[in-house]
C-alpha cells in the first residue's frame, strides 16, 4: 500500500517536473531531426521520460507552432496518407539555445541547492 | 466506413462540441479538425488508433489544443448577460406601464366605447400579455445589444434571444396559470411566488440558452 502511495507520488512529481520542461526538451528532440507528432511520443519515451501521451504533445506542438518556433511540413508516408512532419525553425533554434542556457544554470543552482543540505549517508532523521 | 474512420469521426465530432462549448470560432475549429483529422488517419495507417493516442478523454484532448493553440475564444459571460437582460426588462417594463397608463387616461377623455361593446376575454388577455412579453423583450434585448456592444458575438446572442423569448414567455405564461389554477388562483405569497418564479425562470433560461447557442453556432 505504501509501495503504491510513493509510486503515484513519484508519478505526480514526475509529471510536475515534465510540465516545465517538456516544451524545451520537444525542441531539442526536434533539432536532431524532424519527426512526426506520435515519433515525438516515440523519441521521449526513448529518451527515458517513461510514457508522455501523445494528448500532451500534440497540444504543445501546436503552440510551438503557433510561436513559430516549430515549421510543418507534408511527407509522403509508405503505410498511408501523408504526415506532418515538425522541424525545428531559426528562431527555434535560437530560443533553444537560450533555453538550454538557462536550464542549465537552473539545474547548476537546484543541484548544488540539494547537495549542500543532503542528510549525511546513513543519517536517519 | 472502417472502424478506425468511425473512430476518428467519432473523436473529431466530440472534440468540436468542446469546441462549441468553449466558443471557438469556425474557421479555427474547421482548422483544428483538419489538423487532427490527418494525424489521426496517419497514425491509423501505422496501426495506432485514436484511442491509442487519446486515451478515453477526448474532450479534454480537446480544450487542451483549443487553449495551446491560441485560437480565438468568445468568453459565455453568462452572469453579465443575465443581469443586464434583468435589468433592461425591469426597465422597460416601468416605462411601458407609464407610457400605458398616460394613454389610457388619454383615450378615456379623448373616446367614448358604445355601450354594448364586448371585448372577448381571450383578445383582452392576449393583448395585455402580448404587449408586456413585447416590452420586456425589447427592454431585454435592447439592452443586452447597447450595453454589452463590446462583448463578441453580443449581435447574435441578441438575435437569438428575440426569437427563443417570445416561446418562452409563451410557456411560461400557461404554465404559470395552469399553477395558479391547481392553487385555485389564491393571492397568498406562496402561490405569488410560485407563478413570478416560473416567469423568470422562462426569462433567464431563455436568455442564456440564446448565449449558448449564439457561442455554439460560433462562425
Amino acid at each position: 500500500m505504501w509501495r503504491m502511495i510513493a509510486t503515484d507520488e513519484a508519478a505526480e512529481r514526475q509529471a510536475q517536473l515534465l510540465r516545465g520542461c517538456l516544451d524545451m526538451c520537444l525542441l531539442a528532440l526536434l533539432a536532431g531531426e524532424p519527426a512526426h507528432g506520435y515519433e515525438l511520443v516515440r523519441r521521449l519515451d526513448t529518451a527515458g521520460f517513461g510514457p508522455v501521451s501523445y494528448g500532451t504533445v500534440y497540444p504543445l506542438v501546436t503552440r510551438l507552432h503557433r510561436l513559430g518556433l516549430v515549421a510543418d511540413m507534408r511527407q509522403p508516408s509508405p503505410t498511408g496518407p501523408p504526415r506532418k512532419v515538425y522541424r525545428l525553425t531559426d528562431t527555434g533554434h535560437q530560443r533553444l539555445t537560450a533555453w538550454r542556457r538557462q536550464w542549465t544554470e537552473f539545474a547548476g543552482v537546484v543541484n548544488a541547492t540539494i547537495d549542500v543540505h543532503a542528510p549525511p549517508p546513513g543519517d536517519k532523521r | 466506413m472502417t472502424t478506425s474512420g468511425s473512430a476518428i469521426d467519432s473523436v473529431l465530432a466530440t472534440a468540436d462540441r468542446e469546441w462549441r462549448t468553449l466558443g471557438v470560432h469556425r474557421r479555427d475549429r474547421v482548422s483544428l479538425a483538419t489538423d487532427l483529422r490527418a494525424e489521426l488517419e496517419a497514425a491509423g495507417a501505422d496501426g495506432l488508433s485514436p484511442a491509442d493516442l487519446l486515451g478515453a478523454d477526448p474532450a479534454g484532448f480537446a480544450r487542451s489544443l483549443a487553449e495551446e493553440s491560441g485560437v480565438e475564444r468568445a468568453a459565455p459571460r453568462y452572469g453579465t448577460i443575465l443581469g443586464v437582460a434583468g435589468a433592461g426588462a425591469v426597465v422597460a417594463l416601468v416605462a411601458g406601464y407609464a407610457l400605458v397608463a398616460g394613454l389610457h387616461q388619454v383615450f378615456v377623455a379623448a373616446f367614448d366605447l358604445p355601450r354594448g361593446t364586448r371585448v372577448p376575454i381571450w383578445l383582452a388577455a392576449g393583448v395585455f400579455y402580448g404587449g408586456v412579453v413585447a416590452v420586456v423583450v425589447a427592454g431585454a434585448v435592447l439592452s443586452v445589444r447597447i450595453a454589452l456592444r463590446d462583448v463578441p458575438r453580443i449581435r447574435h446572442t441578441a438575435a437569438r434571444m428575440t426569437l427563443l423569448l417570445p416561446p418562452a414567455f409563451g410557456a411560461a405564461i400557461l404554465a404559470a396559470a395552469a399553477a395558479g389554477r391547481a392553487m385555485d388562483f389564491a393571492l397568498t405569497p406562496a402561490a405569488i411566488s410560485t407563478e413570478a418564479a416560473i416567469v423568470l425562470a422562462a426569462f433567464f433560461g431563455a436568455t442564456a440558452l440564446a448565449r449558448r447557442w449564439s457561442l455554439t453556432a460560433a462562425g
